[in-house]
């Protein structure tokens, strides 16, 4: 399995140095970044020898229990929190290691959840001023992404790790923020091999244009009902770049899927997840077997399916 | 008057701004309605086809399209408000301030915050009203920096979560020094709920919206709920909240 994450790895860092690579802002340090590339693409021709080299049925078992990286996006009020936060207890619930990160500075998941409000996140001891990042905070140097994890993020029920970035409590303009950038470092550089990351990612189309996606193998795009639902996801799914995409309709009746948007998995409209979130309650909590919960239990499984066929 | 609606993502912000404008329109105000969101929809709720809110410039990627950079000075608000605004149903002016079409299209992000911030706050609106559409979360209301003249409608409905964002937003305003905030507690199932959601704003003013099955119809179909049922309970309420609005000044 570390032969597999050090792939993974090798991968995901290539994906996001190839996304930098377009921007303006670091054409004059292209020789550097062919410099990464190289390396990195060595370490993932290194890892394929490796794997090759291992049991058919051995490599199979061991995909099958690499964690998975899902990144969940959507217009605001689709139900990602509420999507993120069930799939993180499902898949604890199958005995998994899960990690669910927070990566927007707007309140919600923690509730979701259910983990309370007071979930301390990625505080200024894990933050470092650097002139070059964006809001001037990054990581604290010396600070990997396992030490970061292991030591900010709190366990929650059904043994999930979670883990926030800062909440917007003040009208300073980039307070909750600072923690953003790190935060997306800890997500690229997390290889724990055995652990599944679910992110929940700010409303709209901010979270791909500032490339907080790129930890990710999959994105999950959910949409509502709402004819604004299905408009935000047509935009965001060009946006997402080379990956997988799995469409999930929330609170769906017996109305027909918005047209171009073929949902994989449909959530459909559950009166108990409508009160749990009216009273602040994890859906896993309230109604961990009603309808919606049991729906977002089946985006597992295709998540982990998808894993095995990979 | 200048009005910035804030409130979580799907807390019914854009519904809320897209009625207002039109109700204070039909009332004889001249009326500039500002989408401030990077992903612009408040057309739909404002009554417009979806090609025409698909193809509108707003603000900051016309001024790039123009080949504006950063260090030349921006256009006046009502230089931009002429250009860039789009007539909408009842003689409502759309104007979006930016919108995200690619993933690393220089700083368009940050820009169209700046770009919303010295917009909403240089647009002269003393006989004319201005109703910001924010983006989803806390952040947009930071920058649009609504000051002591200004109203900020904090929109909720009933989930935790969004009571939540709406309690903030209600402080970041006062913060800001906003002397008039006004809580919308939009798809209430009772009264009940409504002083549930007053008790937790903090605010004086409450308007209740009742949870309303035409406002859902055409927010499933595209359409401006005032197009659909004018007279619908929540478009009721909505309609007293514009009314009451203007009646302080």
């Amino acid at each position: 399995m570390r032969w597999l994450a050090v792939e993974r790895q090798a991968t995901t860092y290539l994906r996001h140095l190839a996304s930098w690579a377009q921007t303006r802002v670091l054409r004059d340090r292209l020789s550097t970044i062919a410099g990464h590339r190289t390396a990195l693409e060595a370490h993932g021709t290194r890892a394929g020898v490796e794997l090759e080299a291992f049991d058919e049925e051995v490599r199979r078992r061991a995909v099958a229990d690499l964690g998975v990286r899902v990144a969940i996006m959507g217009k605001g009020g689709a139900g990602k929190t509420m999507i993120c936060a069930t799939l993180a207890r499902q898949l604890a619930r199958r005995g998994r290691k899960v990690l669910a990160v927070d990566l927007d500075t707007n309140p919600g998941l923690s509730m979701s959840l259910g983990v309370g409000p007071s979930a301390p996140g990625l505080g200024p001891e894990a933050l470092e001023e650097h002139a070059g990042a964006s809001y001037g905070w990054r990581l604290a140097e010396g600070l990997t992404a396992l030490e970061a994890v292991e030591r900010h993020s709190t366990v929650g029920p059904d043994g999930v790790r979670f883990l926030a970035v800062g909440k917007i409590c003040s009208v300073d303009k980039t307070e909750a923020k600072r923690s953003v950038p790190a935060m997306t470092e800890v997500l690229l550089g997390f290889g724990a091999p055995d652990v599944d990351v679910v992110v929940d990612l700010e409303a709209g189309l901010t979270t791909p244009f500032e490339r907080y996606h790129s930890f990710a193998d999959t994105v999950v795009v959910v949409v509502g009902p709402a004819w604004k639902s299905a408009l935000t996801a047509r935009r965001l799914l060009p946006m997402v770049g080379e990956r997988d995409t799995i469409v999930v309709a929330n609170r769906v009746g017996d109305e027909p899927h918005h047209p171009g948007l073929a949902p994989r998995v449909r959530v459909p409209f559950d009166p108990c997840v409508v009160h749990a979130e009216r009273e602040g309650r994890a859906p896993m909590d309230a109604c961990p077997t009603s309808p919606a919960t049991r729906a977002v239990d089946t985006l597992g499984d295709v998540l982990l399916t998808k894993e095995e066929t990979a | 008057m200048k009005v910035a609606v804030a409130g979580k993502g799907g807390s019914g912000k854009s519904t809320v701004s897209g009625a207002l404008a039109r109700f204070l329109a039909r009332r004889g105000h001249e009326v500039i309605a500002i989408d401030a969101d990077p992903n612009p929809n408040l057309g739909i709720s404002l009554g417009l086809p979806p090609g025409s809110v698909e193809t509108m410039r707003p603000i900051l990627n016309a001024l790039l399209d123009s080949g504006h950079t950063h260090d030349d000075p921006t256009p006046p608000a009502d230089e931009l408000l002429s250009r860039y605004g789009v007539e909408a149903p009842d003689g409502v002016t759309l104007v979006a301030t930016g919108k995200i079409e690619r993933p690393s299209s220089a700083c368009l992000c940050c820009g169209s915050h700046n770009t919303t911030r010295q917009f909403f706050g240089e647009l002269p609106a003393d006989d004319r009203v201005v109703v910001a559409d924010l983006e989803a979360g806390l952040n947009d209301l930071i920058w649009a920096h609504p000051g002591p003249q200004d109203v900020v409608l904090a929109v909720t409905e009933g989930s935790a979560k969004s009571v939540e964002v709406a309690r903030r937003a209600c402080r970041l305003a006062e913060e800001l020094g906003v002397s008039r905030i006004i809580a919308v507690a939009n798809r209430m199932l009772s009264e009940a709920d409504v002083e549930v959601v007053a008790g937790a704003l903090g605010v004086e003013e409450v308007v209740g919206v009742p949870e309303d099955p035409a406002v859902e119809h055409a927010d499933n179909l595209g359409l401006a709920p005032i197009d659909v049922d004018p007279g619908s309970p929540a478009l009721a309420a909505l309609d007293q909240l514009a009314q009451r609005l203007v009646a302080a000044t």
